[in-house]
């Protein structure tokens, strides 16, 4: 509830953009016929959920590299759930 | 290639270690993409075959080398995803596809010095027939590296589609398919 609330909270401020990504937001925003703050906004959103996608994927592939580093074959046959036992000696 | 982006997708447990193993920039570039979007989703029996690896090794190691199963073990639950449940309705499919495959198609795995027994092999036939379920319950194409055993539940279920009503097919994605080209 609370972060929804911050979610609907906004603020003014001044930033310093890059010409082209600024005039490409306005016409889009001319095209839809939104403000200019809308479209800065919605990218923005965008691109902050695909840099905490990004970080995720990272920690996964991180924990992921872990569960599997430093084992054996046979070891990750067992952990593959191939259980091999040793097999005894032959009898002629 | 499949497309990373396109559809969440089910891995088998071969699956998963195959991807861990698999080094490479271009299986890193497409686990990035995929996990950009989507989550891992696993069935609870590919958790419980990986749990069963991890405690055996667990008790089978010496006092000084437990302590990295353990680390690799929590690793593992980490990162795991979306557990897709064995309810009722991947217990009601995995019993039909137990009764027309009853056999494992492929042999006991076997190295020079190890064997499977013919018990465990069987067992693992059985969690590999419920996974299979899951997959199909969940609708969800299922990545593998067990071309053997998952092609013959694949036929099976193609071949008594009455048994499956408003299921199937069992779509199968190899773990070599992920990354290449058409």
């Amino acid at each position: 509830m609370a972060s929804q609330q911050m979610a609907l909270l906004k603020k003014r401020t001044t930033l310093t953009l890059p010409s082209d990504a600024l005039l490409q937001a306005q016409q889009l925003a001319d095209a839809r016929h939104v403000n200019l703050s809308t479209v800065v906004a919605e990218v923005m959103t965008a691109g902050l959920q695909l840099e905490a996608a990004k970080q995720r994927s990272a920690q996964v592939l991180e924990n992921y590299r872990k569960a599997f580093e430093g084992f054996t074959d046979d070891e990750l046959a067992i952990l593959d759930g191939v259980i091999l036992e040793p097999v005894g000696p032959e009898r002629g | 290639m499949i497309d990373p982006a396109a559809s969440p997708l089910m891995f088998d447990t071969s699956a998963e270690s195959w991807l861990a193993r698999t080094a490479g920039p271009e299986i890193s570039r497409w686990l990035q993409d995929y996990l950009a979007v989507h989550r891992f989703s696993v069935s609870a029996i590919t958790v419980t075959e990986r749990i069963r690896g991890y405690s055996l090794l667990w008790r089978r190691a010496e006092p000084e080398a437990r302590q990295r199963i353990e680390t690799a073990r929590i690793a593992y639950l980490n990162q795991l995803g979306i557990v897709l449940p064995v309810n009722t309705a991947v217990a009601v499919v995995a019993g039909e596809i137990m009764t027309l495959v009853p056999e494992p198609p492929t042999p006991p795995r076997r190295t020079h010095s190890h064997a499977e027994s013919r018990q465990d092999r069987l067992s693992r036939w059985r969690f590999d027939q419920v996974i299979a379920a899951t997959a199909l319950v969940a609708a969800m194409p299922m990545v593998h590296n067990n071309a053997a055993d998952f092609e013959a539940i694949r036929s099976a279920i193609e071949r008594s589609p009455e048994r499956f009503p408003g299921l199937g097919p069992l779509e199968l994605i190899r773990c070599t398919l992920l990354t290449q080209s058409a």
